[in-house]
């Protein structure tokens, strides 16, 4: 087992469990005794190592005062933490929304807990056992909430395990943004359950937009009712171990999910993503666009599976993942798979490590742009391609701007563009 | 006449693959004259566009080209461009993700650099791009979407006019940019090109049909066959061809009088 | 619809009869006594049972592999034989003639009659029965040409430098378990040298079958194609119909030096066990080639036998230029199991792979592509295409897909694609609508399925791979 583990574990055994969540931890933690420490050879983690973990030591945690940047021009619900600890108020006046510390929560919790997030992951095991931030948010039947509420986490050093837990109810619709950031070498966990019941919506983001020091596993989990619909976008920059699981069930008839993903990766960072859909119900359709820009020695990871259950019949469901590799050090491994089990469904994925198109490039020539510029385009527009189409503008062009500043590192090391 | 060509052809062969498409072309146009190039399917009449531009894939093999006296064939495409030979596609390609707003501002900028002009202020150029898509009957908000993404057909060729009218050419080649229209998307084009005759500009119309040249009147229209222009003359040779097929003027002459028909249709 | 495709499905296997021939059969068990046997027997060199003693150590420490997506009890391999030759094998038969007549009634019973096969298609055949090469005919024409084309056994005899040089080359005796195990107890195989420049006047062909009961059958195929030649390979497999499961662990290695070119292709018909799963062939196979430069192997394959399949024949593109190709056919039906598909390395400079996969899945059937495709930082200028299809024949079947891709140079270009279908109602209807049955209908529509790996195959074997699939489907719908 792990050092790391072992040591993480017992900050548990040693503190007090007479929270709420005691069973459940208790049940996890034996099963995390039943699980085998993740290694090269365990097909999950084929290409991530985990020796990070051990060898680096995490900075000492400082209460360096955090406010998370605004987005311009967009009105939302703001909830921080800095360093696993709450800092901002938490709201109690939108109707028919109730949100409450994971720490505070009781009845509604106990139903999202562990309901939805697999038991196959490990670390979310860990996060089981330790979580200690986090929200739980419980939408009411018919309820639109129409402003976003962004969970904001900035840690600088030390260890966080992050859970927030989130129901959307039946006929409801809500919009969320998971936005994790973080400096210094630094270890966190973070995970976020989903349920979202009949005709219920959501539209949801994660940002893991770490500094390249930092450790961090975590996921986004959901539940898909009868005739829901999810739509999820995520943005992923790499660091010195990132690993991401997404997991949509279709427990309902009719559901309909989306799942955009966009990495752009530079020095030695790891970005590892990992997707899976289980259509356990006919009727349900998915589609997954997921990008990828990997520069410098990066190394970008991707699994994305689409599990079509015996009864699930008239499935749709459609997996794309593209990828530019700038230089020959960077590193791009891709695992697009497919498991059905249902004959009357349609399926595909495709999976492409490649450059530009030539003919996009020659149409731009065409207009007096030069080959650099137009390279440089292509790439951005490659991977703006998914954000310019989200629902929320200012978000888009907040986003865009995060992009563009790191794109901007990368841009020098696109084939056919020379060092300015 | 003593005026200097502006666009000169001579001999030009070029290939696709291992396959002679243009075999010995000769093309002369002066500053703001319109020629016409009709001619049957596999004459060659895209490869010209796509290798006075510098498309990949077409070779040149032999002879030369010269935009207002500069060597066209040795340059790279975006000089080309900015030397003021533009080409309105005839299919228009998708680039989502870069917006149309972005990449004409590029261009425009690359265009002026090459004149020796400072990069237009956005403000300016904003106002020019909107007035633009005014000409062409485009709402403002195509300026904001993935160039040509998810544009109909109709669209995209506007779209060219509108690129055409920002970075003011020398020289147009419009790649049967009538295919596909209904007749007022047809007349939008049109008044796109006849705003933009000002008796310096030329234009090569690329078309299949004389229903165009009714809104854009040639001086001087060429049939191309087999890679060569085997007949000119006026505007009334277009209205002959209309009525006579191509066959009477290419060497492989059609037997079947259905395949002569298509010609013309 | 799927209770008539059910018992549609519920057909014969056609190679399934048992050859009464008297064999000598080693009893089951291994040990380094039984390699020592098996080594003894075969008359070999020294050195030849020093290099199985080696990989029988290693086979020994290694653990079985489990992450295919293949579901089996455990093999026992002290339940297996490791040695059977037919009696009258004792004294080699020097040319047709002597062959036991019984055994050539077999090959006839397969629709390979070798005399007829001679004198018509002009393919050389070597037939491996149970572990004994039984006879290679057209030996003389290919002599002319240079070409070595005999039984592996007799090449350790007569070409032991080459077999030296060239055996476990490609796939190393720890490459895996079951080529370790291989390494360990083959028992014989073809061997295939083509000089250069050389263009084999013929396609050369290999048939297998195991015959006697509890044996397992390891043969062991070693091609060596010289600077700039060319040669087709073609190998078919059956087997007798036995409520035992019985083990099939080959290797074959190839090796395709500057500028030559080899086509292997291979119609599988092991047998596949009966409705209930009972039975049928464990077909472990490890097949590999490397391609020098300007090189090109090309694998074809239509697999519609065994119980379960695992099976991944692989292109080492090591040279500048070079091509590899994987043509496949997966069929699966009643309870079997197939885990197939291909490794592409590339290496070397401006390599190219084709990749083309149909899976056909009915029954209670399981059928999974599995594929690597990997761009090694000297790879510039390389491009991969992958195309797997997927057909489901029925609601209790399962079609899946595990293809990793991975790169790490900027200019080298991988594209997979995959798409999952079934017989749609639409088609079946138009196809009767047209007067078809649809049986008829449905063989027309798998076989337009599988229409651009057939294509690749030598054409005798494009329609044998036909018929086999119209006989797997016979009856696929009421």
């Amino acid at each position: 087992m792990s050092n790391w583990l072992t040591q993480a574990l017992a900050q548990y055994q040693s503190s007090d469990s007479t929270d709420w969540l005691s069973a459940a931890r208790e049940k996890s933690l034996q099963q995390l005794h039943n699980t085998a420490w993740p290694t090269r050879k365990t097909e999950n983690w084929r290409y991530t190592p985990l020796a990070c973990l051990e060898r680096t030591s995490v900075a000492e945690p400082t209460n360096d005062a955090f406010t998370a940047e605004s987005i311009e021009g967009l009105e939302c619900i703001e909830i921080v933490f800095v360093n696993g600890k709450l800092v901002s108020e938490l709201t109690d006046n939108i109707p028919g929304v109730s949100i409450s510390l994971l720490s505070e929560s009781k009845e509604s919790a106990q139903n999202l807990f562990q309901k939805v997030k697999p038991e196959h992951h490990v670390f979310g095991l860990v996060n089981d056992v330790l979580a200690s931030a986090g929200v739980v948010i419980d939408v009411d039947e018919s309820v639109v909430v129409d402003t976003p509420i962004r969970l904001v986490h900035w840690q600088n050093g030390g260890e966080s395990h992050v859970r927030h837990l989130v129901r959307v109810g039946k006929g409801a619709s809500l919009a969320v943004i998971e936005e994790y950031r973080g400096d210094n070498p630094l270890v966190a966990t973070q995970y976020a359950e989903y349920q979202l019941e009949d005709d219920a919506k959501l539209n949801h983001y994660r940002f893991a937009l770490h500094t390249n020091q930092a450790m961090v596993v975590g996921g986004s989990h959901f539940n898909l009712s009868d005739r829901s619909e999810l739509h999820s976008t995520l943005i992923g920059f790499g660091s010195l171990l990132s690993r991401v699981d997404i997991d949509i069930n279709h427990c309902g008839e009719h559901a309909m999910a989306t799942q955009n993903s966009v990495y752009l990766l530079e020095g030695k960072e790891i970005f590892d993503l990992h997707s899976n859909v289980e259509h356990t119900k006919p009727n349900g359709t998915t589609e997954e666009n997921i990008r990828g820009i990997v520069g410098d020695e990066a190394k970008a990871v991707f699994n994305g599976r689409i599990h079509i259950h015996r009864h699930a019949q008239k499935t749709l469901a459609e997996l794309n993942n593209r990828n530019l590799l700038l230089t020959n050090k960077a590193e791009v491994n891709t695992k697009p798979e497919l498991e059905i089990y249902a004959d009357d469904v349609r399926c595909a994925h495709g999976a492409t490590v490649a450059e530009l198109d030539t003919k996009a490039l020659y149409y731009l020539r065409s207009r007096g742009v030069s080959e650099q510029e137009a390279r440089i385009m292509l790439n951005f527009g490659f991977i703006n391609e998914l954000i310019e189409q989200l629902p929320l503008e200012p978000l888009v062009e907040w986003l865009q701007g995060e992009l563009k500043r790191r794109f901007n590192d990368l841009r020098n090391q696109i084939p056919g563009v020379e060092a300015v | 006449m003593s005026q200097a060509a502006l666009l000169s052809v001579k001999g030009l062969e070029a290939k696709v693959e291992d396959k002679t498409i243009l075999k010995g072309l000769d093309l002369e146009i002066k500053p703001g004259e319109v020629h016409a190039i009709m001619g049957p399917n596999g004459a060659g009449k895209s490869t010209l566009g796509y290798v006075l531009s510098g498309r990949e894939g077409y070779e040149v093999v032999g002879g030369e080209a010269t935009l207002a006296g500069t060597e066209l064939l040795d340059i790279d495409i975006e000089e080309r461009s900015r030397a003021g030979l533009f080409l309105a596609f005839q299919y228009p390609v998708e680039i989502p993700g870069v917006s149309n707003l972005e990449f004409l501002k590029s261009s425009v900028d690359a265009h002026r650099e090459a004149q020796g002009l400072e990069p237009i202020s956005s403000k300016e150029f904003l106002k020019e791009a909107r007035e633009a898509c005014k000409q062409v009957n485009l709402p403002a908000e195509f300026l904001k979407r993935g160039v040509n993404e998810g544009f109909s057909g109709g669209e995209k060729k506007r779209n060219e006019i509108m690129q055409m009218l920002l970075l003011k050419p020398k020289l147009c080649i419009l790649d049967e940019s009538d295919s596909g229209l209904d007749i007022d998307a047809l007349q939008v084009v049109a008044e796109g090109v006849n705003s933009m005759r000002d008796g310096e500009r030329s234009f090569v119309v690329v078309t299949h049909y004389q229903r165009l040249l009714d809104y854009i009147k040639p001086d001087f229209v060429h049939v191309l066959s087999d890679g060569k222009i085997v007949k000119s003359g006026d505007a009334s040779l277009a209205l002959e061809l209309e009525a006579q097929g191509y066959s009477w003027l290419t060497e492989q002459r059609s037997a079947d009088p259905i395949e002569m028909h298509k010609e013309v249709m | 619809m799927t209770e008539e495709i059910d018992k549609a499905l519920a057909r014969q296997y056609e190679a399934g009869f048992v050859s009464d021939v008297e064999s000598e059969t080693f009893p089951p068990g291994l040990d380094e006594d039984v390699i020592a046997r098996i080594s003894a027997r075969k008359e070999e060199p020294e050195w030849m049972l020093e290099w199985r003693l080696k990989a029988y150590r290693t086979w020994k420490e290694m653990s079985e592999p489990e992450w295919a997506h293949v579901d089996f009890p455990k093999i026992n391999y002290q339940d297996i034989s490791y040695y059977s030759a037919p009696k009258s094998m004792a004294d080699k038969p020097k040319s047709l003639d002597e062959v036991d007549p019984e055994l050539l009634r077999t090959y006839e019973k397969l629709g390979i009659p070798l005399v007829e096969q001679q004198m018509l298609a002009g393919v050389a055949v070597d037939a491996v029965f149970d572990s004994v090469s039984v006879v290679t005919t057209f030996r003389e024409k290919l002599e002319e040409a240079g070409v070595i084309f005999c039984p592996i056994s007799e090449a350790v005899h007569k070409y032991p430098d080459l077999v030296k040089k060239y055996l476990g080359s490609v796939v190393p005796q720890k490459d895996n378990y079951f080529a370790a195990l291989n390494c360990a107890v083959f028992t014989d195989g073809s061997f295939v040298y083509i000089p250069k420049g050389v263009r084999c006047p013929m396609e050369l062909s290999t048939y297998f079958r195991i015959n006697e009961q509890n044996t397992g059958q390891f043969e062991r195929t070693l091609i060596v194609a010289d600077e700039g030649s060319y040669v087709s390979y073609l190998e078919g497999c059956t087997a007798p119909q036995r409520d035992e499961n019985q083990l099939h662990a080959a290797v074959v290695e190839l090796v395709a030096m500057d500028d030559a070119e080899i086509k292997y292709s291979t119609v599988q018909n092991w047998y596949p066990g009966d409705e209930e799963g009972r039975g049928g062939i464990y077909n472990f196979v490890t097949k590999r080639g490397i391609c020098h430069t300007n090189a090109k192997i090309s694998w074809t394959q239509v697999e519609t036998g065994s119980s379960v399949t695992w099976k991944y024949p692989s292109c080492v593109l090591k040279g500048d230029n070079s091509i590899g190709e994987f043509y496949s056919v997966a069929l699966t039906r009643a309870k079997q199991q197939a885990d197939t598909g291909t490794k592409m390395i590339h290496l070397g400079k401006n390599t190219r792979s084709t990749i083309i996969s149909k899976g056909i899945s009915a029954g209670r059937s399981n059928n999974s592509y599995r594929g690597l495709v990997r761009m090694n930082p000297g790879a510039d200028g390389a491009r991969n295409f992958t195309q797997c299809d997927s057909l489901l024949i029925g609601d209790q079947c399962g079609a899946h897909t595990f293809p990793y891709v991975e790169s790490k140079n900027p200019s080298a270009i991988v594209e997979h694609e995959a798409t999952t279908s079934k017989v749609s109602d639409d088609q079946l209807f138009l196809c009767q609508q047209r007067g078809l049955d649809p049986e008829k209908a449905v063989s027309m529509i798998v076989n337009g399925f599988c229409k651009e790996v057939f294509k690749e195959l030598p054409m005798e074997f494009a329609v044998e791979a036909g018929k086999l699939l119209e006989i797997s489907l016979e009856g696929s719908v009421g």
